[in-house]
Parts: C-alpha cells; structure tokens; sequence
C-alpha cells in the first residue's frame, strides 16, 4: 500500500485534530476532587455510622462498592487485612454504588442503610457480602432473605420494615452514587485514598497496599517469590466469581 | 463490487470505527485506573503490563475507530481493529478457560456511558466485528473514504 506525501499530511492533520478534541474536552472537563465527607444521611444520622477506624487514622479511605459485585466480596479479605496489618491507621468509610446491571443490589443497599440507622451497618455488610450468592441470585426481590439477615442481627424490625418502604432512604443511597458519578467512578470497588484511586480487588492489592505504606512512612512491601499458601477466606464458604456467565 | 453493493460494507465499517471511537473516547475520559481495575479484573492480563496497556489501547481504539469513519487507511484501520477484536475474543475465551470465571462487568464502556455489556455480549459482539474487519480488509477500494478521495486528487 502506498502512502504518498498527500496521505501522509492528511493522517497527521487527522491525528492532531483528534488528539486536540480528545486534550480539550478533558481540560474543560471539571476535574475530579477526592471524596468529602457528608455529614447527615437521609435517615438523620450521620454518615459517620458507614466509618469503620479511628477518626484520628492517618490513612483515610473511601470505598464505592456494590453489595452485588462479585469483586466487592473479594476484597473484603484485603480490607480486613489492612486493618489487621495497620492496627488503628486505617480509617474506612462506605459509599453506596449500585450498579445498573445488578437488579437486587438497591435492595440490599437500602437494607445496608437501614441497618446504618440502628448502627449495625457493619455487621450487616458482612453478613450481605457473606451471603452475596444466597440472596443475588433470587428470583425474586430478595427482601425477605435481607430482612432475615437483619433479624439475625437483632434489628429493630418495625423501624427497619418502615425504613425499607421509605423512599427517602432509596434517594439517599442515588445521592452518595451520583457523587461517585462525579468523581468518575464507573466500576466497583472504587477506593480514594486522598487523591489517588484504585479500582477493582487486584489494583487494591497491587497499588493500595503500598500506597498505605507510604502514607505511614513504611518500604513498599517487598515482592513475594516464592508462592505461599493462600491466607484463609473470610468466609467459610471462600469467594466464588460469578459463574453464571 | 460496485459502489451500490458497497452499502451493506460501508455500514459495517461506520459500526466497526463507532464502536471503537467511542469505546476509546469514554475511556480517555475517565481516569486511567477505571480501566486498569478493568483490565485487572481479567485475571490473566500479567499486572506489570496493564498500566502501559491501559494508557495505550485506548488510543489505539480512539484513532483507528475515526480512521475508519472517516476512510484514511481503511484497510490498515480495519486490520488494527480486526486484531483487536480478536483478542478480546481470546482475552475473553481464555480468562474463562484459565480461571473458570469472567468479570460480571466486560469494563468496556464502564457504568457512566450508555452501553453496558457482559463478556459474553462482547464476545458476541467482537466476532461480528473481527469479521467485518476482515471484509474490510479484503476490499481494495473503499468509496466514500478521505483515502479515495485523495487518491483521485492525486
């Protein structure tokens, strides 16, 4: 195939038009900030109850995830790593992120929030992420299976059915989404810490650890050669991906 | 093939250069490690080279898919983009082989943009498009093209 002179002019001009599109839409476009703390949620309370760690903790952490998120359940070992390995550095709040392509992922993220309001969020995001299969793959709304969760864990269960009906809570978790939607998150797990993001479970281990590390004035962690038994799951069932694809 | 059998083609090559424009332009958008944690979500993409691939394919994507529209080295574009939709075949065929499992998300277009596709949609979706870039580049003369109309000024 030959290129003559002509041609050759025309890719440049084409490239450098391209490039000049792509370099100036993203220079107007407004840059995104690292997440800020909201102070009162839509059930009254503060956000504070969706913070796991010292307020005092050098390492601050946002997370975006989705309940239903296969890769969301992964990390969590990390995360529970993190806070073993670093006692009291880390400090980690939850944002709510469902994604379009998971249909029972609101529910349980209102569910999450509900619990947030009787200050068990925590426990209930383990027990959610925990029993992520159960409850994803239902053929019906799972609500049921997530009150029972919340049941488990001793929750109020008039306040936590009136606060599954309530539409506030639902626009509340849309809210903290749309902020991700400003900070450009478009997959879950997002993690901020301070500027920087990582994405997905494997950038978190790659990158994430490390970056901790630096914040607390430590090496990186050294490259590990030798292959070593994989730590125990934090569930007894292990993590599955999604098979049904 | 004449100019009038050339509808059905021409209309591959706008979807073939669509797809990759704007699947290259939403990902230069965004922040570099929304498609690294895309990337990485394909187990078996070794880690150490997902940040240089991350900051080229998108490029790659963005530049050939317009190329294509626009008919400046048709058949170079579509040979670029056939290759690269047979790899996601493979990418997507093996990671499923190797680790019994595939991302649920193809990390694509990502949750802001209005396509959202599992693997198995793209695989789908990238066989059509490996094969309509091999027609593309089987085809000599490609009318309505910036290389035709430069080659008749020439």
């Amino acid at each position: 195939m030959k290129i003559n002179l002509r041609s050759m002019l025309a890719g440049i001009l084409l490239v450098l038009f391209l490039a000049g599109i792509v370099f100036f839409i993203k220079r107007n476009k407004p840059t995104p900030v690292s997440p800020q703390p909201s102070v009162v949620g839509a059930s009254g309370l503060p956000t504070a109850l969706k913070v796991k760690g010292s307020a005092t903790a050098p390492v601050k952490i946002v997370e975006y995830s989705d309940f239903e998120c296969p890769s969301c359940r992964a990390v969590q070992a990390d995360l529970q790593g993190f806070f073993k390995n670093y006692p009291g550095k880390i400090q980690l709040t939850f944002r709510h992120y469902p994604l379009t392509s998971h249909k029972w992922s609101i529910y349980a993220h209102q569910a999450a929030e509900c619990m947030s309001s009787q200050g068990k969020f925590w426990p209930y995001q383990d027990k959610v992420y925990e029993k992520q299969p159960d409850w994803a793959n239902s053929n019906v709304p799972p609500i049921e299976i997530l009150a029972g969760y919340a049941q488990e864990l001793g929750a109020d269960m008039d306040r936590f059915g009136k606060c599954m009906a309530d539409v506030a809570v639902a626009r509340e978790i849309y809210a903290e989404k749309e902020e991700g939607n400003k900070l450009q998150v478009s997959a879950t797990p997002t993690f901020f810490l301070g500027q920087e993001r990582f994405v997905g479970p494997k950038e978190m281990q790659e990158r994430g650890e490390n970056a901790i590390r630096k914040v607390l004035g430590l090496p990186p962690k050294p490259v590990v050669v030798k292959k070593e038994a994989p730590a125990a799951p934090v569930f007894q069932a292990g993590i599955p991906k999604q098979k049904d694809v | 093939m004449s100019e009038k059998s050339y509808k059905v083609l021409f209309l591959c090559r706008m979807f073939l250069g669509l797809v990759f424009l704007y699947s290259g332009f939403t990902k230069l958008m965004e922040p570099i490690e929304n498609f690294q944690g895309g990337m990485a979500s394909y187990e078996i993409i070794p880690y150490a080279v997902i940040p240089l691939l991350a900051r080229v394919i998108p490029w790659i994507e963005f530049l050939f898919g317009a190329f294509l529209i626009v008919g400046y080295l048709p058949r170079i574009s579509a040979l670029v983009l056939a290759a690269m939709s047979w790899s996601f075949v493979l990418l997507i065929i093996t990671t499923r082989l190797v680790t019994g499992a595939l991302p649920a998300d193809c990390g694509c277009f990502g949750e802001g943009s209005l396509i959202h596709l599992q693997p198995y949609q793209v695989l789908i979706m990238d066989v059509g498009n490996t094969f309509f870039g091999i027609c593309l580049l089987l085809r000599k003369n490609h009318p309505f093209s910036l290389a035709s109309f430069l080659k008749a000024k020439s």
